[in-house]
């Protein structure tokens, strides 16, 4: 871990049964700033479920979950909505409102829980979009977009702003490899301004590459979070 | 005290029993949720913070739609109702010489009951069936777990606007539907030589016909038709399980949305 005050911390947090398919054992990771975690997990419900256990999403029957320091069960509402808009989330299922335009859906955190003028917004948006490597930013509807063009402009969401804590659910899933090196490169930046991330994935090709610039390497299994090193 | 215990009911019986149970506790608790819903939009929209752009952006885009969707329906319709009910009534007690009949009868039966039924009628319609589309669709796709995860409640964020934005949309079409169903029954009476006078006479004696209670009435029977479309609509969407689909929710949102107007219609005219 990097050191300094945890932007995440799980404390043998154990989920609700019957609330969630997540195993019902207790769960412990700490994040500083800057840190990483890479997570195998293979199960896209678990991915999903553990990334709303982080948020405070998920009722715990033990253990607490603590996100800038605030424990997110003994927070009022109004405030965890205002620290949720503080994660940059991929979500796994596809997360697009259908009756508004791409551009919307990625402006929308923002524009709820800032007052950034929305044409700096729009502005950041289109540099970050053409970072992952869309044209500008997308203004048709998600139903329009192809599934790689909507996986850029998930990503695009999720680093809109400043967030503190990156949850990102199988960001290239559907192979799109070459959005790897961009997206390593947007959490590089966004680590180095004092972020933390979590990238859950179920990729091989993710999860065996050497050069991944993860803090820690773990996998979530029956019996919780497994810490893991690659073989030689 | 006798020991003997009372005999098991027969097993037809509990069922019988279980099944009113059921069914009474599924009506009461979409009552109770449409009556939580209504205190929400109530007193969150007392709360400044509560209207954030995003919340403001989907009261606007929610009123053009209901608003200025279902302006030309309104007033087709008004032109019929006025061709149909308020020139045929002058005409008829002009023949009957009971013509200083028609302006008590034009605000008890056009203006308390006939527009805000109607209206009622056209915005479940236009943009009842739209907000259980978007709603439902949300839910259905589980994108309301999405907006929680982003920090946005759904409930600020779907439901305070449309409902506001249905309300304010019932009184505006409802008093553009009155005005044109009243000059256009007038100018259709005048041409059959039911009646005399000005259009603003007439006018003038629908409005003396009123009493206070109708002042009253009027609006609010529209605002709160107009709220319980909305929240009808939107419980239906986001109550929506994981069978359901939009052929089931559309006629399901449709039903409710139709008791709800006839039952608010009918309450608030006998309180008046």
């Amino acid at each position: 871990m990097a050191g300094g005050a945890a932007i995440l911390q799980l404390r043998s947090a154990q989920p609700a049964s019957g609330e969630c398919d997540l195993p019902p054992v207790p769960f412990d990771l700490e994040l500083a700033a800057g840190d990483l975690a890479l997570i195998e997990v293979r199960s896209p419900a678990w991915a999903a479920e553990f990334a709303d256990l982080c948020s405070g999403l998920m009722p715990l029957r033990q253990g607490s979950v603590s996100f800038l320091g605030r424990d997110w069960a003994a927070i009022p509402e109004t405030l965890a909505a205002a620290l949720r808009g503080r994660i940059g989330r991929v979500h796994g299922g596809g997360a697009w409102i259908g009756f508004a335009g791409t551009d919307l859906n990625i402006l929308l955190p923002q524009l709820h829980h800032t007052r950034r003028p929305p044409a700096a917004l729009r502005d950041a948006a289109a540099e970050l979009a053409r970072g992952f490597g869309l044209p500008g930013l997308p203004l048709t509807r998600p139903g329009a977009l192809s599934a790689s063009d909507l996986a850029r402009a998930a990503l695009v969401r999720a680093f809109l702003g400043e967030p503190r804590l990156l949850l990102l659910e199988h960001p290239t899933k559907g192979q799109f490899a070459d959005l790897v090196a961009p997206l390593l490169n947007a959490l590089a930046a966004v680590r180095d301004r004092g972020a933390a991330g979590i990238w859950l994935t179920g990729s091989d090709f993710v999860w065996n590459d050497r050069s991944f610039p993860a803090t820690v390497r773990l996998r979530l299994t029956e019996r919780g979070l497994l810490r893991l090193r690659l073989a030689a | 005290m006798s020991g003997a215990s009372a005999p098991p009911a027969p097993a037809w019986s509990s069922a019988m029993l279980a099944a009113i149970g059921r069914l009474v506790r599924r009506r009461a608790e979409f009552l109770l949720m449409l009556a939580a819903l209504s205190w929400g939009v109530l007193s969150e929209a007392a709360r400044p913070a509560s209207w954030r752009r995003t919340v403001r952006a989907e009261f606007r885009r929610t009123l053009v739609q209901a608003a200025g969707g279902g302006l030309t329906t309104t007033v087709v319709t008004a032109v019929l109702t006025g061709l149909a009910m308020v020139a045929e009534t002058l005409y008829w007690l002009g023949v009957a010489g009971q013509g200083q009949l028609a302006a008590p009868i034009l605000v008890t039966l056009l203006v308390r009951e006939i527009t805000p039924l109607l209206i009622g009628l056209i915005l479940l319609g236009r943009s009842g069936t739209v907000v259980v589309e978007e709603v439902g669709g949300l839910r259905l796709g589980g994108q309301m777990r999405v907006l929680a995860a982003l920090g946005i409640d759904p409930f600020l964020l779907l439901v305070l606007p449309r409902a506001l934005a249905l309300a304010v949309a019932s009184f505006t079409l409802g008093v553009v539907f009155a005005l044109t169903a009243l000059v256009v029954g007038f100018v259709a009476g005048s041409l059959l030589g039911a009646v005399a006078g000005s259009v603003w006479s007439f006018l003038d004696q629908v409005l003396a016909a009123m009493r206070a209670a109708d002042f009253a009435l009027f609006p609010a029977k529209l605002v709160v038709i107009g709220l319980l479309v909305a929240l009808t609509a939107c419980l239906t969407g986001m109550r929506a399980g994981a069978g359901d689909d939009m052929a089931r929710l559309l006629p399901r949102g449709f039903v409710r949305g139709l008791v709800a107007i006839m039952t608010a219609s009918l309450v608030l005219s006998l309180a008046a």
